[in-house]
């Protein structure tokens, strides 16, 4: 379930952008420093997302410094610098979400990709005893999910909302985190809600095809009957998620990033869900044509 | 107590217009309106209170004595209180604060009979603060299709409508129905958006 959270470029204004990217170089270099070469190749935007969400609650982004990209050195690029945990925290996070992806894959996958799961494991596995050394929280929440997935999944009448519901906690969980009082920990324990059943019910509907393809678990699709969702119904699911998403956003105090956080959850998930929705919908055109 | 100033977010050299621009997008933001049934509302009308609040002060420190919006926070939550002889005034009690758990148990313990439209309707806002759409949507639906009439029930769904039907980049926007109390912003945005997508279809047609 990575990557789809991002920005819709084209609507950035340039400093936004560079800042943007900065934080992604940022992250890059941490998860390096913290863990390990290797694990700067599982970054995601996913992660970039709450490495600026974290860096923008506790305005923690002090500035930005010249550099030069470590895979690359010939290219020039920005660092965003952070005073707190920021960069740290969202590297444990991505560490810790890729170990569980590859535990949930070799559980599921096919040959071939449960033997990839299975090499990298030993290595994710290291490194995600020392993310959890530290923040022991954010692990405790992705086993957590992990246990109520398989029973949601495997329970006689699952639905859609008891499947995203691990997800949605987890994120919620994670979030609340960063509040500093109660009425906080509401507003962020809301956001994250329904970020998390967005990003699993996103994830869910751009599997469809290969889900039932592998004979997999998927909430769109009816395990008995074998009736899949329609495209306009997923929007539909998809759209209230991102909405009372907005909602909860709203009623946070952001000024730093503002105009980053605000171009994704306006135009950036949007986009990325219409992609996804249009793709569900081709699908079922081109089925009925045949 | 907050800079009435820092609290619209607003310079104290700002002018008289600009001031009631910045305090009129707040209110925009935070009006009850938007959180309809969300967990969120208490913080909202909160929000919208002290927006209220900073702007009369600014007035009132220009001398201008002229009166605010103040007038919107007669918006207070207006849903539950009319219906205190319902059979389910504690579960409505609970709803309104937050404790869901309480108020699913005295929903489940209800026999089958005594399941009218009410119950559904209540049902569906458990699980609507839980963030369970689907089961929230299936429940006003049937509490609406049980009794049509009652304007309560049919609120909650047309709420929950608008949600669905909601796209803030998309091409949904077409419909004026949708998102009708959304800030102006979002349909320029959206509009902005519309016209790319046009773009780029004639540059692939080209």
């Amino acid at each position: 379930m990575f990557g789809y959270l991002q920005v819709q470029k084209s609507e950035l204004l340039v400093r936004e952008l560079e800042a943007y990217k900065a934080v992604y170089c940022g992250l890059c270099k941490q998860m390096g420093r913290d863990y390990s070469f290797l694990t700067r190749f599982s970054l995601s935007y996913d992660c970039t997302f709450y490495a600026m969400l974290l860096m923008s609650l506790d305005r923690s982004c002090t500035g930005f410094k010249d550099g030069r990209c470590t895979c690359n050195p010939i290219k020039k690029c920005k660092y965003a610098l952070s005073d707190s945990d920021s960069y740290h925290k969202a590297a444990a996070f991505s560490v810790i979400s890729v170990y569980y992806k590859l535990k949930d894959d070799i559980s599921d996958g096919k040959f071939f990709k449960k033997l990839a799961c299975r090499m990298l494991m030993p290595l994710f596995s290291h490194w995600r005893k020392n993310a959890a050394k530290k923040y022991s929280d954010i692990d405790k929440f992705a086993e957590q999910m992990m246990d109520m997935q398989y029973e949601a999944e495997h329970c006689n009448e699952s639905s859609i909302d008891m499947s995203a519901h691990p997800t949605a906690f987890m994120i919620a969980n994670l979030f609340s985190l960063e509040a500093k009082n109660e009425t906080e920990k509401r507003i962020y324990y809301e956001f994250g809600y329904h970020m998390g059943r967005w990003i699993y019910l996103i994830d869910a509907a751009d599997d469809i095809t290969k889900d039932i393809k592998n004979n997999n678990f998927n909430p769109f699709v009816n395990r008995r009957t074998g009736e899949i969702k329609s495209g306009e119904y997923i929007s539909s699911v998809l759209n209230q998620s991102l909405a009372r998403a907005y909602e909860a956003y709203n009623l946070i105090d952001i000024v730093d990033f503002k105009g980053i956080l605000d171009n994704m959850i306006l135009l950036g998930f949007p986009n990325v869900q219409n992609k996804v929705t249009d793709k569900i919908n081709t699908e079922a055109n081109n089925e009925k044509s045949l | 107590m907050k800079n009435p100033y820092e609290i619209l977010g607003v310079s104290e050299n700002a002018t008289d217009e600009e001031i009631k621009t910045a305090y009129r997008n707040l209110a925009k933001k935070y009006h009850p309106d938007n959180y309809t049934d969300s967990p969120l509302v208490d913080i909202a009308e909160e929000k919208m209170k002290e927006i209220n609040a900073a702007y009369d002060e600014i007035n009132q420190m220009r001398n201008k004595g002229r009166g605010s919006g103040s007038n919107n926070s007669s918006y207070n939550s207006a849903g539950y209180g009319s219906t205190s002889s319902s059979q389910f005034y504690n579960v409505r009690i609970y709803i309104q604060r937050n404790m869901i758990d309480q108020a699913e148990q005295i929903l489940d313990t209800t026999p089958q009979g005594n399941r009218t439209a009410e119950w559904f309707y209540l049902k569906g806002m458990c699980a609507f603060r839980k963030g369970w759409n689907e089961q929230a949507f299936n429940n006003f639906t049937t509490a609406c299709n049980m009794d049509p009439n009652n304007a309560e029930y049919r609120a909650a769904l047309n709420n929950m409508q608008n949600q669905r039907t909601y796209n803030y980049g998309g091409y949904n926007q077409s419909n004026p129905n949708i998102g009708g109390y959304n800030c102006s912003c979002c349909d320029i945005c959206a509009g902005m958006m519309c016209a790319d997508c046009l773009c780029d279809c004639c540059r692939v047609g080209c």
